[in-house]
């Protein structure tokens, strides 16, 4: 049986090669270019998409991998853009070149769904591999603290 | 019926006039165009930036296209690379012309001088931008209401326009935008428009979100990197490692065995600036094939020259050249005098070392190189020099290569340089394939252009009031000049330029240049020599002020207020003004109650005409280093975009802070030895300060934002360090890894 994999609820044949890292999959392959190339080696996590609900590097993930799994990128991270994340980075106007932020907003999901309610040295070290030349770490941090906030009180 | 008939019958029955349909409006003026299309003449002194662009024929406009139905789209000619340049200009233009933001969608402009000069660096944007985009602005409005005022048949000054309507003074009735478009493009274009008073802005100084932060956070945003055309191939490349140096041999065989390989391309040196230098491309159906393929190919280059190039080395022969006496740039007073009769004296040598700009989108484009056509979709900061350097390759026209300037996903001066671009157009052209290539983060890093490496003395004198009565400054770093002039081997005496007109009062006072060949190529990386001029005389000033037995505040502003030189007085007001401001800010005058091991460290520093003092808080014991708080002032004239200032600041000081503590590029044997974010250490957003913006409210002139932030960091945190540990550090990164 050939083997697949379901991006943002679509079912999608996995006809490259294994070996080939699911970011190229989804950007040359797919032509979904939300998910970012920045470093290639998982050092910047720009590339950051979600496997089953858990943030992973897309750039050092083979896609032959995730035959079966279910992968989420910014693209389909909410319905209408309306992910508490993304209203919260809006709010803070948080992007400036805006590159890193798909695997910032993606890496900052995954880590509000495993920690709902984080400290400020918490979102530190949950968020630290993802890199921002432009600077918009203060951003970055106010904004995801008051998304888990949101969070909060849908849960609520 | 005439559209103006339909319009006068019709004021206060919008239906009537809405379907008004565009073949209508054709027939009835004759004009071929739906709306309003305005273009503006920019003036001549807005050609004046960078010592590269001299362009000779600028013939330029920018525009603004009003449509029919009110949706009111805005060139930016000006590259976005995040510094929110295409929010703040569009909401000038909107602003003047009473539009409502809510209706304007902005476009990045394609490369052509219509729009204006567009190399987009040197924080000139605003400086050079604002009035233009204002009075096109304002023509546009007073077009739209010359056209209601018609339609009516009263007078334009019984008109007024308002949050995108023009609305009749006598009547009380009102005109959308949108219905008046088409009648305003017949009306003749205002000469010199008057613009608005301060006190009627409705979006300039005030905090704007950035127009595009939508897309952004859907993943909706396109980069340079996310082109796709029809037929794309992808490739990746391998350079030379060393500056200069050529392809001996190439056994490709084993490349070309991966399947899904199209083809192997070698990209000769383009000896013209901004040209590749030279290099070996795979082509693919995609860049993970590209990428895998390029790894298979066996390559050995013929290094050159400059395979010795070691920069530990390089740096130790800069600190020589810098503590010997060197070629004299500029004198004033007689400084051997006031050294020979001074009560004390200092001196003091500072560092710092290349540095990668490493934006977090490497280079990338897409070119196809056909016959008769060349079109380039790029993230740049310069399509004017993609149009000359592909055009001196394809031996073209400029004007011919049809470039499409993206989102660039960072920059910082690397994208102002297009080798990247002239690869693809190598390898397009030899395949006749659109072609997209991208540099992984190895090549980015390692075959870049580089912030100089760089070497800076100073030797003070004080007399007996501790009053400064001598001041030598020396510097040693191989300038961006070298780009353009092989045989540059050291600054000229413009580089030195903020050296020599430092607002401090210096009567007395002598700079001198020391050699500094380069052996890489040098860039523009954001704040350029502010970086280590700004850290120089700073730090030095702080050193100074304890040798002198003073407040470090009190002396800096002694210093500014031993200058008697008229030209320099606004300089000398401004500056002192934000200083003051981050000290009251900071905490600075109750320093004294801060936690034992903290301390706060002062830095000002004025670059592309904007000022910008920092003060930064710290908790050090000498060797580590915790930065909490940085309370940044600026002063850069009437602020366009109060967010978008506060952006760029808090940007410019994790920028800062990567480079005061971390980041360095090493040469060894020519090559580069860092290649990836392990060992080019950016900093993460664990070690983010708090950071606290205050805007000068100031009726200057609008002044930009840049890079400003960045050259007040690295001496703030020398002084905060020194005030908390007693431990100096003269050399950035203080704290270089070892690679």
């Amino acid at each position: 049986m050939d083997k697949s994999i379901i991006i943002n609820g679509e079912q999608h044949a996995i006809d490259v090669d294994n070996d080939m890292p699911l970011l190229w999959f989804l950007r040359d392959r797919l032509e979904k270019t939300g998910t970012k190339f920045g470093c290639g080696a998982g050092l910047c996590g720009a590339c950051t998409v979600h496997v089953d609900g858990v943030a992973t590097r897309a750039c050092i993930t083979p896609v032959g991998m995730l035959a079966g799994k279910s992968i989420t990128t910014i693209e389909g991270l909410s319905e209408n853009g309306d992910h508490p994340l993304q209203k919260a980075w809006l709010n803070n106007n948080v992007p400036q070149c805006g590159y890193c932020q798909a695997g910032q907003i993606m890496n900052a999901a995954g880590f509000l769904a495993t920690n709902p309610t984080p400290t400020a040295d918490e979102i530190d070290g949950a968020m630290q591999g993802n890199i921002c030349r432009c600077g918009t770490y203060q951003r970055i941090k106010k904004a995801i603290g008051e998304a888990a906030f949101e969070l909060a009180k849908e849960v609520s | 019926m005439s559209i103006l008939e339909k319009l006068s019958n019709g004021v206060n029955d919008s239906s009537k006039i809405e379907n008004v349909s565009r073949r209508n409006f054709i027939k009835a003026s004759g004009v071929a165009t739906t709306g309003l299309v305005l273009g503006i003449a920019i003036p001549a002194k807005a050609m004046a930036f960078g010592n590269s662009t001299n362009e000779a024929a600028f013939n330029p406009n920018a525009f603004i296209h009003l449509q029919d139905n009110g949706d009111l789209l805005l060139y930016c000619g000006r590259c976005e690379m995040g510094q929110g340049i295409s929010t703040a200009l569009p909401a000038a233009v909107a602003d003047e012309m009473e539009a409502d933001w809510s209706r304007v969608t902005v476009q990045q402009a394609d490369g052509d001088e219509k729009y204006g000069p567009q190399g987009t660096g040197g924080s000139a944007s605003i400086r050079v931008m604002y009035e233009p985009m204002r009075e096109a602005g304002a023509a546009a409005k007073l077009m739209l209401v010359a056209a209601a005022a018609k339609v009516w048949k009263v007078s334009a000054s019984d008109c007024q326009a308002k949050n995108h309507f023009v609305y009749n003074n006598i009547t009380g009735k009102k005109l959308s935008f949108g219905q008046l478009a088409s009648l305003a493009a017949n009306q003749s274009v205002p000469e010199k428009p008057q613009l608005k008073a301060k006190s009627a802005y409705n979006y300039i100084g005030k905090a704007l979100p950035r127009h595009d932060q939508g897309q952004v956070v859907v993943g909706e945003r396109i980069y340079g990197v996310d082109t796709k055309v029809p037929g794309l191939k992808y490739a990746a490349i391998t350079h030379c490692p060393v500056l200069g140096g050529k392809l001996k041999s190439l056994d490709k065989a084993d490349a070309l065995a991966v399947k899904g390989v199209i083809d192997v391309v070698t990209v000769d040196r383009l000896e013209v600036p901004y040209g590749s230098i030279g290099g070996v491309a795979v082509v693919a159906d995609n860049n993970w094939t590209a990428q895998q393929a390029l790894a298979k190919l066996k390559i050995e280059w013929d290094l050159g020259d400059n395979a010795t190039y070691d920069t530990v080395a390089y740096k130790q022969q800069l600190i020589k050249n810098v503590e010997n006496p060197a070629e004299l740039a500029t004198e004033r007073g007689d400084l051997n005098s006031a050294f020979a009769t001074a009560a004390k004296t200092l001196k003091a040598t500072y560092t710092g070392g290349h540095l990668s700009h490493s934006p977090m989108e490497p280079n990338a484009s897409v070119v196809f190189v056909e016959k008769d056509k060349c079109e380039v979709w790029a993230a740049t900061q310069s399509p004017a020099d993609i149009q000359k350097v592909l055009g001196a390759y394809l031996k073209r026209e400029p004007k011919d290569i049809i470039v499409h300037v993206t989102m660039a996903g960072g920059a910082f001066g690397r994208k102002f340089k297009c080798d990247y671009v002239h690869e693809a157009a190598v390898i397009s052209e030899k395949l006749g394939l659109p072609i997209q290539l991208t540099w992984s983060r190895e090549e980015d890093m390692r075959t870049g252009y580089y912030h100089s490496i760089n070497a800076q003395h100073i030797e003070a004198s004080l007399d007996d009031k501790g009053a400064v009565t001598g001041w030598l400054h020396r510097t040693a770093f191989p300038p961006i000049g070298s780009l353009f002039n092989p045989a540059t081997v050291k600054p000229s005496k413009n580089d030195l330029y903020s050296v020599d007109n430092y607002p401090f009062g210096l009567p007395n006072f002598r700079s001198e240049i020391g050699d500094a060949k380069a052996y890489t190529r040098i860039g523009w990386y954001r704040a350029v020599y502010a970086i280590f001029y700004g850290f120089s005389f700073s730090t030095f000033a702080d050193e100074l002020a304890y040798k002198a037995g003073k407040d470090p505040l009190t002396f800096l502003n002694q210093l500014y207020d031993a200058n008697n030189i008229v030209e320099q007085k606004e300089q000398v007001t401004r500056s002192k003004n934000v200083l003051e401001i981050a000290a009251k800010q900071s905490g600075w005058y109750e320093r004294e109650r801060l936690p034992k091991g903290q301390g706060i460290g002062l830095a000002v520093h004025y670059s592309f005409q904007s000022y910008v003092a920092m003060a930064v808080r710290v908790e050090s014991d000498g060797d580590n280093i915790k930065v909490l708080q940085v309370d940044c002032v600026i002063d850069c004239g009437q602020v366009l975009n109060v967010d978008g200032a506060t952006a760029q600041m808090e940007g410019a000081v994790v920028m800062g802070m990567s480079l005061a503590l971390s980041t360095e590029i090493t040469f060894r044997e020519g090559a580069v030895v860092n290649s990836n974010f392990h060992n080019y250490p950016v900093m993460r957003i664990n070690d983010m300060p708090h950071v606290n913006v205050h805007i000068v409210e100031s009726d200057h002139k609008p002044t930009g934002l840049g890079e400003p932030g960045v050259a007040p960091f690295a001496p703030a945190l020398s002084n905060a360090v020194f005030a908390a540990s007693g431990k100096r550090y003269r050399d950035i990164p203080f704290k270089p890894m070892s690679v």
